[in-house]
């Protein structure tokens, strides 16, 4: 069976959905930037686990996540600072902190590495929330390609005022700047936010395509969706509050 | 981007509906009740609630209206995670469009909330640029609507 065997939904899935979750999961299994194929997959491995990890659980139920001590409920495969960081981005995003953060990289994982299990780890949950949002079942997770990852760092990248460095669009090379720069040359900070690493840029520009609206869409108010755009708006709006996300 | 699409659609949208949710009723935006209820299931985890959302809203929207809307979720759960995994804040343009309304519904409450608001001559300008862009989107949805075929 293919991966993304729409076919026995309920509801009719649409072939550019199907599509752009089969290519997220080609994109997972192939080497990335900064991180082998092998330690793509065992990233999309830990976001599942961070569910059913009894120590994200007590986090969250803390009034502090920061108070409580332990060991994550993972696979063994990647450091430990790594999986801290997929667990508590999948269970309790909205409390993460500068500190936290500092302290990661401070104690040894690289930034560029964070950033791409971070994108690694925001596909398996946009696709596995779209699953579970459909009352399908999650799709097994793609087998490994081998190959090394490229390790470039693009030029034009700089730390600015969010915790990572960015690329700045007036100074990366033109094919980084075209991932980051939406239509008109402008850049939201959300769309910079992972652009350490371009490809994962990339892989969510394309995932949003399917799962929201294509950039040109975005821009305008029409869709070609069988919601309008405020009705989109909401959905999304009301999905981001739950997550109080300030943004 | 809510209140910039209620405004191209010619609505009389309540924003209370992001942070409030299904109580606000439809929230002025056709099956916004069943929307915002389809969303709060799906975070929420429920999956009995889930599926009794989901059957309201495709008898309301038909099942194209549940994929797209599951689609929408997947994306902003996603797209949570980045922002508040990378620390990044909020846009300037943005803020300037939004801020008459963020404190009012309790945006500005949220602990994820960094960086600072708008300077004292962007504050200032604010307002002008608001409604320039918003009454923009009312031309742009007027004339959109007139090009429609009756």
């Amino acid at each position: 069976m293919p991966a993304f065997d729409y076919s026995a939904s309920t509801d009719p899935i649409r072939a550019d959905l199907a599509d752009e979750h089969r290519r997220a999961w080609r994109h997972i299994a192939a080497a990335g930037t900064w991180l082998t194929g092998a330690e793509r997959v065992a990233v999309a491995d830990e976001t599942r686990r961070a569910r059913e990890c009894a120590l994200c659980a007590e986090r969250k139920l803390a009034l502090s996540p920061f108070a409580v001590e332990g060991e994550h409920d993972g696979a063994g495969t990647l450091p430990a600072a790594m999986v801290d960081e997929i667990h508590r981005v999948t269970t309790d995003a909205k409390r993460l902190t500068r500190a936290w953060f500092d302290s990661l990289i401070a104690g040894g994982l690289a930034v560029e590495r964070y950033v791409e299990a971070l994108g690694v780890a925001v596909l398996v949950i946009s696709i596995d929330e779209f699953h579970h949002a459909m009352g399908l079942p999650p799709e097994p997770l793609p087998q490994p390609e081998p190959g090394e990852p490229s390790r470039r760092r693009p030029a034009g990248v700089e730390k600015g005022s969010a915790w990572v460095p960015m690329l700045d669009p007036k100074k990366a090379d033109p094919a980084d700047r075209a991932i980051v720069a939406g239509p008109g040359g402008r850049s939201a900070e959300v769309l910079r936010a992972l652009s350490l690493v371009p490809e994962e840029v990339r892989a969510w520009v394309e995932l949003s395509s399917a799962q929201y609206l294509t950039p040109e869409k975005m821009a305008g108010m029409k869709t070609d969706r069988a919601l309008d755009r405020s009705q989109i708006e909401l959905v999304a709006g009301r999905v981001s509050a739950l997550n109080e996300c300030f943004y | 981007m809510l209140r910039a699409s209620i405004e191209y659609h010619g609505r009389d949208g309540d924003l209370r509906a992001l942070t409030e949710g299904s109580k606000i009723g439809d929230a002025g935006i056709p099956h916004g009740e069943r929307l915002v209820a389809f969303a709060e299931a799906a975070v929420a985890g429920d999956s009995a609630q889930l599926a009794t959302a989901r059957d309201e809203l495709r008898a309301a929207l038909g099942p194209e209206g549940v994929v797209d809307a599951a689609g929408v979720i997947g994306n902003f759960q996603r797209m949570v995670r980045i922002a508040d995994g990378t620390g990044i804040q909020i846009d300037g343009a943005v803020r300037a469009l939004s801020e008459d309304f963020r404190a009012d519904i309790g945006l500005e409450e949220f602990s994820t909330r960094r960086g600072e608001g708008l300077g004292p001559v962007a504050r200032a300008l604010a307002p002008v640029a608001r409604g320039a862009a918003l009454a923009l989107l009312r031309v742009a949805g007027n004339r959109s609507r007139k090009k429609k075929p009756s």
